[in-house]
């Protein structure tokens, strides 16, 4: 266990957690702020990474393939806003409930029929798949960093957006008052209708990011969709700050958990009781880690409203 | 004026509801005379997962429907039913009428200590912090190897008690007993004192607080109780499946119950078994019937299935018990109401 391998991990866990943040950012507005309990977040999450695995396929190169994909996932987001989740609005949750996991349901279904039920891997192109050194002697996969820094890039601007711009101001009101924002000459219905892509917009980023990472296959989503849920629970419902710092909190407890763990179970129990158990009480530790938040702040670490 | 009219709408819709839930087990106790005579035994085992997961939807639908408490984790008491089967066994204690009680028993402590912490948060925070400790049980059972970790255990059909129930059809009428107690039990919870306000505090908590009443306490008898039901059912469905692994418990199988209760009617009684009962049946002939069209897509069945859970939201309030309502009941109240 040297200090190599530490930072190396919590370079990892950085990672987790800014990729996190964006399924989370995109759940904090639609749920937080729309109060719409949308399920099919995952799914958004593996049409961005499908659409650039597809596009990278099909033209051979990574980078049009990332740009590509986000016009297409923003596409998504708005049609399916337009065709369904609308009417949705006024519903209560559990019906909410029922509607977007029978999205789930559809669309990874759709995925299976288009593109097989095979995982798709993608390869990095030879200029980003080198190392950097971040500190002297201990290299680091170029591509991680870049996303740990588009990460933290968007991070800023979605900060930036909902606080200080006109429009974040405008979805601020909407989520607090949508009859009275509307009253003031805001078409809330557009609104909600662009924040909505935006949600699954970056959702899709995410899924692109971790294309290369991990494997692209049908159901990717909804691991990602319960974590982010986690994430946006402990920061507290519709807080951007909360469900940043969540994000990293989540992806550090759980990266670090799974590599740390079984050596630390080693000390305790024998070899091969501890490496069976590790990595399944290291997903237990986020969950823990959500209950306890729970338990002594019902509402989060950093409750938006009240 | 709308209250009363609400009042009138529950009194009647209680009357009617009932009536369908006994009509259904009715129809489950004579379901296998049917299928010998058709010869037709495969839709036994169907019929018996329709029960188990119509009963544990019935304990869920305490907490959901009638307490208004969204509980994303009951699967978890479900997989430990089960495992009080298995663990049982892998000691050596094979008396079925021993797990039973011994899963409503870890299932109502295990209930008590999870709806203590759980019922401090409310709303989507509850759902969530629910999802918690059930994703934390369900790692705790993957991670215990001595019990088979992710592959599970196998799991004898026990001698219960002088039943052997190796013999399927006695397993089936276990089952129904089961279903038919379980339905009992929630008809007098529901329309008892307790029933009642724990509706009253779905719709207004502080009003009951003001009467002198602590909510709390009647969420958490809820909770329990919904907790035991649960683990009945997961007895059962180890026993029916032979086999338990922490697949029992994932989070998918909380949401399929939740499915299963607002595609049937949440809040009343004989929703979660009519949802059960289409749930599983289009499961079953989805695949058919798109063999028969595109065979080559048959596998791909859910395809269909997603849009339709989403056709019932949109166009079917009030799951299938109001379908119903309105397709079969209609004509006859509004002359009902014309008298009045």
């Amino acid at each position: 266990m040297t200090l190599t391998l530490i930072l190396e991990q919590i370079f990892n866990g950085l990672q987790a957690g800014v990729t996190l943040f964006l399924v989370a950012a995109g759940l904090t507005l639609i749920l937080g702020i729309m109060d719409f309990v949308f399920l099919a977040h995952g799914a958004q999450v593996m049409i961005g990474a499908y659409a650039a695995a597809a596009i990278t396929q099909a033209t051979g190169n990574f980078f049009v393939g990332l740009g590509l994909a986000i016009p297409v996932t923003f596409a998504s987001g708005y049609l399916l806003e337009l065709l369904i989740i609308r009417h949705l609005y006024q519903r209560d949750h559990m019906e909410q409930v029922l509607a977007t996991f029978g999205l789930i349901l559809f669309f990874n279904e759709a995925i299976r029929i288009g593109f097989g039920p095979a995982a798709l891997y993608s390869d990095l192109p030879e200029s980003i798949s080198g190392f950097v050194e971040i500190l002297p002697e201990t290299p680091y996969p170029a591509y991680r960093l870049g996303v740990i820094a588009i990460g933290l890039i968007c991070a800023l601007a979605i900060h930036l957006f909902v606080s200080k711009t006109r429009i974040g101001a405008m979805v601020r009101a909407g989520a607090n008052n949508p009859e009275m924002t509307a009253a003031l000459g805001i078409n809330i219905k557009i609104l909600f209708r662009l924040i909505f892509a935006t949600g699954a917009c970056l959702a899709g980023v995410a899924g692109m990011m971790l294309g290369p990472l991990t494997s692209v296959q049908p159901g990717m989503g909804e691991p990602l969709l319960i974590l982010s849920l986690v994430v946006i629970i402990i920061g507290g419902i519709g807080s951007v700050r909360g469900a940043f710092i969540a994000a990293i909190i989540v992806g550090l407890v759980d990266t670090l958990g799974r590599v740390f763990l079984p050596s630390i179970l080693r000390l305790f129990f024998e070899q091969a009781t501890a490496d069976g158990a590790g990595p399944a009480l290291a997903s237990m530790l986020v969950y823990i880690l959500m209950a306890v938040v729970l338990i002594f702040r019902p509402t989060g670490l950093f409750p938006a409203k009240g | 004026m709308t209250g009363l009219f609400h009042f009138a709408n529950l009194v009647r819709a209680g009357i009617r509801d009932n009536q369908l839930l006994w009509m259904l087990v009715a129809g489950f106790a004579l379901f296998p005379l049917f299928t010998h005579f058709a010869d037709l035994p495969f839709w036994n085992d169907v019929a018996m997962r329709i029960m188990l997961l119509g009963v544990a939807a019935m304990g869920l639908n305490l907490v959901l429907g009638y307490g208004g408490m969204v509980s994303f984790g009951h699967a978890a008491f479900i997989g430990i039913g089960a495992y009080c089967v298995g663990i049982s066994q892998f000691f050596g204690l094979s008396n079925g009428l021993f797990h039973i009680l011994l899963s409503i028993g870890v299932c109502g402590a295990l209930g008590l200590v999870i709806g203590y912490l759980a019922l401090r948060t409310t709303g989507i925070y509850f759902i969530m912090i629910t999802l918690a400790f059930a994703q934390m049980l369900f790692f705790l059972f993957v991670s215990l190897e001595q019990f088979g970790g992710d592959d599970g255990m196998s799991i004898d059909r026990a001698d219960f008690l002088i039943i052997d129930l190796y013999e399927p059809l006695r397993l089936y009428f276990l089952i129904w007993v089961a279903l038919a107690l379980v339905a009992l039990l929630l008809m007098f919870i529901v329309r008892s004192r307790f029933g009642v306000t724990l509706r009253a505090i779905k719709s207004n908590e502080s009003r009951i607080e003001a009467m002198g009443l602590v909510p709390l306490h009647f969420k958490i008898t809820s909770y329990v109780i919904s907790a035991m039901i649960c683990g009945l059912a997961g007895t059962l469905f180890a026993s029916w499946q032979e086999y338990v692994s922490p697949d029992i418990m994932h989070w998918t199988r909380s949401g399929e119950l939740m499915i299963i209760i607002i595609l049937g009617g949440i809040g009343t009684l004989a929703g979660p078994l009519l949802g059960a009962i289409v749930f599983l049946l289009l499961e079953e002939f989805l695949p058919v019937a798109l063999g028969a069209v595109a065979p080559a897509y048959a596998e791909n069945w859910m395809i269909l299935f997603g849009p339709l859970l989403i056709m019932v939201v949109l166009f079917g309030r009030g799951g299938l018990v109001g379908l119903l309502d309105k397709a079969i009941f209609s004509r006859i109240f509004r002359r009902r109401m014309a008298v009045k």
